[in-house]
């Protein structure tokens, strides 16, 4: 989001990517190959990718080289808006790795926003 | 006969008379074929009552409460289903009767109206969130209210249910894992959502007297009295006669002992909804709140409803061609036309198709497509056709020719009818909107949850970092080092996981809590050859990510140990796998430090010179176990990627180091996913 910072009980307005990650079955697991940072139970200002430094949000804090994450198009500091539809911009840390890590799906349809989107959208406007 | 649209059950055999007479446009098929798709209807009306007396008889035997549930379930589906059925077979009774009336009335020609295209029409990730109230919602005492829900879908004549979910005061979320795909549907379809739902306490009242108490009962209550008690607790006593193959005779529905469902919400969704991502739909609640039945429901359901009209999927329209690009007058180039989508692919043979080989020009056909048969060519008998693309601004023609003119009325025929089928299938054409088909799995576990939301969390074996650490640390690739490294005496198992690189240890990390420990070979000192000058940068916080909670290695307060700087042959790109303080302080086991961990890692001499120092400090490891099992709410399935906090010599640039200390799991949590 914009350097105007957002008022908590706001609605958020982003420009968001889809992106589809298909996980990796490996034996009995299932995995997407990136990490995660962020929560509404965590510090927000140690969060190096947020502008804001009271986000709470979800971020992408390492992508695995060569993982299905990384194929996907997903990069180290984008932030995660939603995972199959459940919101991600207001959820605890766990809540949030428990909706990437079901086993009964094989695919996680995120919607990400990172600042250079934002950025080339302006641009093109 | 090309006659893509009709679903016709019966094929008339080709060159028969009965064709010819057909294509004299003398009689319509469809005489024939009513016939044969009533009695289609009627088996299937017969297959459901015979499941509806199976259920009927299932339930009044069952004694375990979910075996109930799930057998009134599908005796309401049987009766969805009987019920959609009967209507349609009214449904084209009456359009029979229509139909002969018109031809009677004027002499009607062969179809030539216009039928879209019909799709496969898919709605999966059905959620459905609660409101409860607050005092309801973190109540921990007290008896927990419990419904069975379960969600039933229709479309047309197809009716599926979903898997029943049991819903308490503990769920924010009524969530339905199923897909389901309906087959054959035409643009104008209407999917309706049922939410039914089943008081867990409520069901068995009345209902599930035994046989025996019945027929006692029946016996004692007098006659009359008693058989007609005894009619109401019989299941199937009601079961409709089926007369052979005419119209049956369906009365009401036998009341069965047993939980009921009923009605508690519902919505219809049509072609608007239609979207390649999860959508919120309106819900009409049909129940109140004094019902038993009664889940708060917020009032929208969540979903993804997909749809896969058949022109994109299928191929509409084949055949040989001849293409050329623009005005040219002398580019004709000879190919294999396939219609497809949004696009005619030109393969130059038939058989690259099949092979899979590149299309040698593709031509999009899309709603901004425009295409005009082009006037009579002196030169060939035939007309062609044009087709113009805007392409960012220019506008590109490509025109097709073919060696006849049925040929080419053919091909604009299949164009046509494309057109047509976009312009009603709408958003659905723009793209191939995916439709995952369910995997196999293990059925879920109906865990007896009790207890406020904020309960225990289960920390399962895949989320456990041991096994996506040796997942992820395969995927690397080897380095130099470790392949030296690697002759080296045998490791402790759990050393590996220090490394990113290494690859992981023979026996599989037992990464379960409730496994039995394995007894760590810890307690062997050597074990200094795994430690490859990285090992030792790495370790500042431990997480065994494998100790048991009585695994002898773990417990000790965990410590931070400096480490001497890596020597710069050490690759930039691994990472530690450690836990945060947080994390690890609240999962403490503090057993006596029986083996310890003496990891004496010394760097094999030829590989650096100054080795660096590790060592008792090991010992100071901390195992804690991921195993939390009610403490902490913070720990994450605990495969952060921490960067050192103390400075890394030349490897990387300092913006790099900059963010990998900010990135320390001590200070910000991270978990691998």
């Amino acid at each position: 989001m914009s350097q105007t910072f957002h008022i908590p009980g706001q609605p958020i307005t982003a420009y968001v990517q889809r992106i589809e990650i298909k996980k990796l079955r490996e034996g009995s697991n299932l995995i997407l190959g990136f990490s995660i940072g962020g929560g509404i139970d965590q510090d927000p200002g140690q969060n190096p990718f947020s502008e804001d430094k009271t986000d709470k949000g979800i971020y992408v804090t390492r992508v695995t080289p060569g993982g299905p994450a990384e194929d996907a198009g997903l990069i180290m500091g984008d932030k995660i808006m939603q995972v199959n539809g459940w919101d991600m911009t207001m959820v605890t840390h766990d809540q949030a790795r428990k909706k990437l890590t079901k086993k009964s799906e094989d695919v996680v349809r995120l919607l990400v926003t990172r600042k250079s989107l934002e950025d080339a959208v302006r641009k093109s406007m | 006969m090309f006659c893509r649209n009709q679903t016709s059950r019966a094929t008339v055999a080709r060159g028969s008379a009965l064709e010819m007479e057909i294509r004299r446009g003398r009689c319509r098929r469809s005489i024939f074929l009513d016939t044969l798709q009533d009695s289609d209807i009627q088996k299937k009306i017969d297959h459901e009552i015979r499941m509806r007396d199976g259920a009927c008889k299932l339930l009044a035997a069952c004694s375990q409460r979910d075996q109930a549930l799930e057998a009134s379930k599908s005796l309401l589906t049987c009766n969805t289903r009987i019920m959609a059925y009967m209507s349609e077979l009214q449904r084209m009774k009456e359009a029979q009767v229509m139909q002969r009336v018109a031809r009677r009335s004027s002499d009607a020609g062969p179809m030539d109206d216009r039928h879209p295209c019909k799709a496969k029409v898919a709605i999966s990730d059905l959620r459905i969130p609660l409101m409860w109230k607050d005092t309801e919602y973190f109540k921990n005492k007290g008896e927990l209210h419990r419904c069975a829900v379960f969600c039933l879908l229709q479309l047309g004549g197809q009716s599926f249910d979903t898997d029943m979910v049991m819903v308490d005061r503990t769920l924010t979320d009524i969530c339905f894992e199923n897909t389901i795909v309906f087959e054959e549907v035409s643009p104008g379809f209407e999917l309706r959502v049922e939410l039914y739902s089943s008081s867990w306490e409520d069901g068995g009242s009345a209902g599930s007297t035994p046989r025996k108490l019945a027929s006692k009962l029946s016996s004692s209550l007098g006659r009359s009295a008693g058989k007609r008690m005894r009619a109401a607790m019989e299941p199937g006593g009601n079961s409709p006669t089926s007369h052979g193959g005419g119209t049956t005779l369906l009365l009401p529905v036998p009341s069965v002992p047993g939980p009921k469902y009923h009605l508690l919400a519902h919505t219809t969704l049509t072609l608007t909804h239609v979207q390649d991502s999860f959508r919120t739909h309106d819900l009409s609640i049909t129940a109140n709140e004094e019902c038993s039945f009664w889940l708060p429901l917020y009032g929208s359901v969540c979903c993804r409803l997909a749809a896969q009209p058949h022109c994109m999927t299928q191929q509409m329209m084949s055949g040989q061609l001849r293409v050329k690009l623009g005005g040219d007058p002398q580019g004709w180039t000879d190919i294999y036309g396939v219609l497809k989508g949004t696009k005619l692919f030109c393969y130059h043979k038939q058989d690259d198709k099949e092979a899979s080989v590149d299309p040698a020009v593709t031509i999009g056909i899309n709603k901004e497509t425009r295409i005009r048969a082009a006037e009579k060519d002196p030169h060939s008998k035939a007309q062609s056709i044009c087709i113009s693309n805007q392409y960012g601004g220019e506008e590109v023609t490509h025109t097709l020719s073919t060696d006849s003119r049925e040929d080419t009325q053919r091909w604009m025929e299949a164009f046509w009818q494309q057109f047509y089928d976009m312009s009603q299938w709408k958003q659905c054409c723009d793209d191939l909107m995916k439709i995952d088909l369910p995997s196999p799995r293990k059925p879920a576990l109906i865990s007896p949850k009790q207890g406020s939301l904020y309960h225990e969390m289960v920390i399962d074996t895949s989320d456990d970092i041991s096994t996506v650490t040796d997942i992820l640390t395969r995927r690397m690739h080897d380095s130099d080092l470790r392949s030296r490294l690697e002759q080296a005496t045998p490791t402790p198992v759990w050393l590996s996981l220090f490394e990113e690189d290494c690859s992981p240890p023979t026996t599989p990390i037992p990464s379960h809590y409730q496994k039995p420990p394995v007894p760590r070979p810890c307690s062997s000192p050597r074990s200094p050859a795994r430690a490859s000058p990285r090992c030792g940068g790495r370790l500042s916080s431990l997480a065994s990510l494998t100790s048991e909670s009585d695994s002898p290695c773990s417990t000790s307060p965990c410590s931070r140990h400096g480490w001497t700087p890596e020597p710069p042959a050490a690759p930039p790109s691994f990472r530690p796998r450690t836990l945060s303080l947080d994390a690890k302080l609240s999962s403490l086991r503090v057993r006596g430090y029986s083996a310890g961990l003496q990891c004496a890692c010394q760097t094999p001499a030829a590989v650096t010179s100054g080795s660096p120092h590790r060592a008792p400090a090991l010992a100071g490891l901390s195992c804690s176990s991921t195993s939390s099992t009610s403490s902490s709410s913070s720990e994450g399935s605990g495969g952060p990627d921490s960067d050192l906090p103390f400075s890394r010599p030349g490897a990387a640039g300092r913006s790099a180091r900059n963010l990998r200390s900010k990135l320390d799991p001590r200070n910000w949590l991270q978990s691998q996913v």
